[in-house]
């Protein structure tokens, strides 16, 4: 699994390192710390110490035998291109801090496609819904466009439930575990709602699936429970849910019931509303 | 060893029902029946006489075929008390006689959990659940939980919720709580001061203390069924006395994540 973490010198993004740690030892995670900063001839120093304290920040987090990153051999950032450096280190595991020039959500977007990432990784600040840096549109882009799943925390470790909301789109198996790293995270429990058509002839698939999940959380000792809702009620549903719990919805592919009801504004309100985190499941 | 009639079906609810029942054998010792009903169509009926007799063979036989494969596919860990039992005709008439000529003490089928209500008040007003002989168990979730609530309210006669509950679950080793509600639409669930449960409550208390059984915790709350409903996700079963309306208890049972014990 790759972890794809986006980072700046504020305050809600200090605030995650913990919760990233803690997936990176519970996953074994490669890891890629990136921020992004306005154009200039080198990385700027307030974002490269950021980075490199949130860097040790993880690393203390294990002991020094269970470490599966290994420390840096200089502290000489590469140049890759013009206004992207890169400093790296493998270890057992590949632990790689990145700084690029431009747009926040863009360049999170284009590296997690270059690289393949499984899951981006991103803070933003209660202020005025979700914001980043006093941008209010970063995460919700990021969320949206992304090419692999993303989980936005608003505040770290606050939920004791998980709502996961799933239509008939196929489960990839690393989706599952995500789910099952945020559960273990929280130490909280699983909801697993399914969206019911109007058409019976999905409804069947979209059961079966979430008897599936219930059964494969269920023989992991996760409390897991299930609950169908109309196609109608879910907006409204994981509104409300989203102020409690941490909803996840899994976003299909293009037959995905989910991806049509939550369009963009419907993303950016559960941004809004969520006190804790929202994940994004592709 | 409780007498239990287990109703299963080829569908995802009874894939679910079985996983719980083996499941509640760890906490309550069972002695497990499983049962199948085909209802052919009108239409499907045939004859008299031999030619009928050889047809609902046939029948039963598909009946049974089902019931294998749902065991093979589930292959849950707790033995079976007897052969499945396969009949064919009307599903409730059919239950309803087995579960009074068996003398069964629980019955338990599954319900895939939705957000309707009317949809779980449909399934618990039928004459199977009106005129049911024992009390019977709708399974709605898979459970890692070691815990039962006992769910009182004003409407529930604390004598017939203990002494029926316990019926079932005095033998078992689950801890148990009493969880009050009044309903309330709060904003958040609200727990309240004990003495607001009232004398039911603490009849509820003293009756379960009789029967030997003490409880872990008392809680009173307040909020709205589907708030209390959720809130009931962390017991293996919610047990409370059949409501006759859609009362707002009612309600909460239709909205519990948790399985549904109903006693009379």
């Amino acid at each position: 699994m790759k972890i794809l973490v986006a980072l700046d010198a504020k305050d809600y993004s200090r605030k995650i390192v913990k919760d990233v740690a803690r997936l990176a030892e519970n996953t074994l995670a490669d890891i890629v710390f990136l921020g992004v900063q306005e154009k200039t001839n080198e990385p700027a120093k307030t974002l490269v110490s950021a980075l490199l304290k949130y860097q040790s920040d993880v690393y203390s987090y294990f002991s020094s035998d269970e470490l599966p990153y290994a420390e840096f051999s200089s502290d000489q950032w590469q140049e890759k291109a013009k206004g992207d450096w890169s400093l790296s280190t493998r270890g057992m595991k590949e632990f790689t801090l990145r700084i690029r020039t431009g747009s926040v959500a863009k360049q999170a977007i284009t590296v997690a496609k270059e690289l393949e990432c499984d899951l981006i990784i991103l803070g933003c600040s209660s202020k005025f819904g979700c914001e980043w840096d006093g941008e209010m549109n970063v995460p919700l882009r990021v969320a949206e466009d992304a090419p692999c799943s993303v989980l936005v925390i608003k505040q770290a470790r606050n939920a004791n439930q998980i709502v996961s909301i799933l239509d008939q789109s196929v489960v990839k198996q690393d989706s599952l575990e995500m789910v099952n790293q945020l559960v273990t995270l929280h130490d909280a429990g699983l909801k697993i709602v399914g969206v019911k058509e109007k058409k019976e002839s999905k409804n069947d698939e979209i059961e079966h699936r979430m008897v599936e999940l219930l059964k494969y959380y269920n023989d992991r000792e996760v409390g897991a429970w299930v609950k169908l809702v109309d196609s109608d009620n879910v907006k409204e549903y994981v509104t409300n849910s989203s102020r409690e719990a941490i909803v996840a919805l899994w976003m299909g592919g293009k037959q995905s019931l989910i991806k049509k009801l939550f369009s963009r504004s419907m993303v950016d309100k559960l941004l809004e509303t969520t006190k804790s985190a929202l994940l994004i499941l592709r | 060893m409780l007498k239990t009639l287990l109703y299963i079906n080829e569908d995802l609810a009874s894939s679910i029902a079985l996983r719980y029942t083996a499941y509640l054998n760890k906490f309550v010792p069972l002695s497990l029946f499983i049962t199948h009903v085909e209802e052919p169509d009108e239409k499907e009926q045939v004859g008299t006489g031999w030619v009928r007799h050889t047809w609902e063979d046939g029948v039963a036989s598909s009946g049974k075929r089902l019931i294998d494969r749902m065991l093979r596919t589930e292959n849950i860990d707790c033995p079976l008390a007897g052969r499945p039992k396969v009949f064919v005709g009307d599903r409730e008439k059919e239950i309803t006689y087995e579960l009074r000529n068996g003398m069964y003490k629980l019955f338990v089928e599954g319900y895939l959990n939705t957000a309707d209500p009317d949809q779980f008040y449909e399934v618990i007003s039928s004459p199977l659940y009106t005129k049911a002989p024992c009390p019977m168990l709708v399974v709605k979730n898979l459970s890692i939980s070691k815990k039962c609530a006992l769910l009182c309210a004003d409407s529930v006669d604390p004598r017939d919720l203990v002494e029926k509950s316990m019926e079932i679950l005095g033998d078992s080793t689950f801890s148990f709580d009493i969880v009050f509600f009044k309903f309330n639409e709060n904003e958040k669930l609200k727990t309240l001061d004990r003495a607001e449960g009232g004398s039911h409550l603490q009849e509820t208390e003293s009756l379960l203390a009789k029967a030997g059984k003490s409880v872990e915790d008392v809680i009173v709350l307040s909020g709205t069924p589907e708030q209390v409903g959720d809130h009931l996700r962390d017991y293996a079963l919610v047990a409370s006395t059949l409501p006759s309306r859609k009362s707002m208890r009612m309600y909460v049972l239709a909205n519990s994540l948790a399985s549904v014990l109903l006693v009379r």
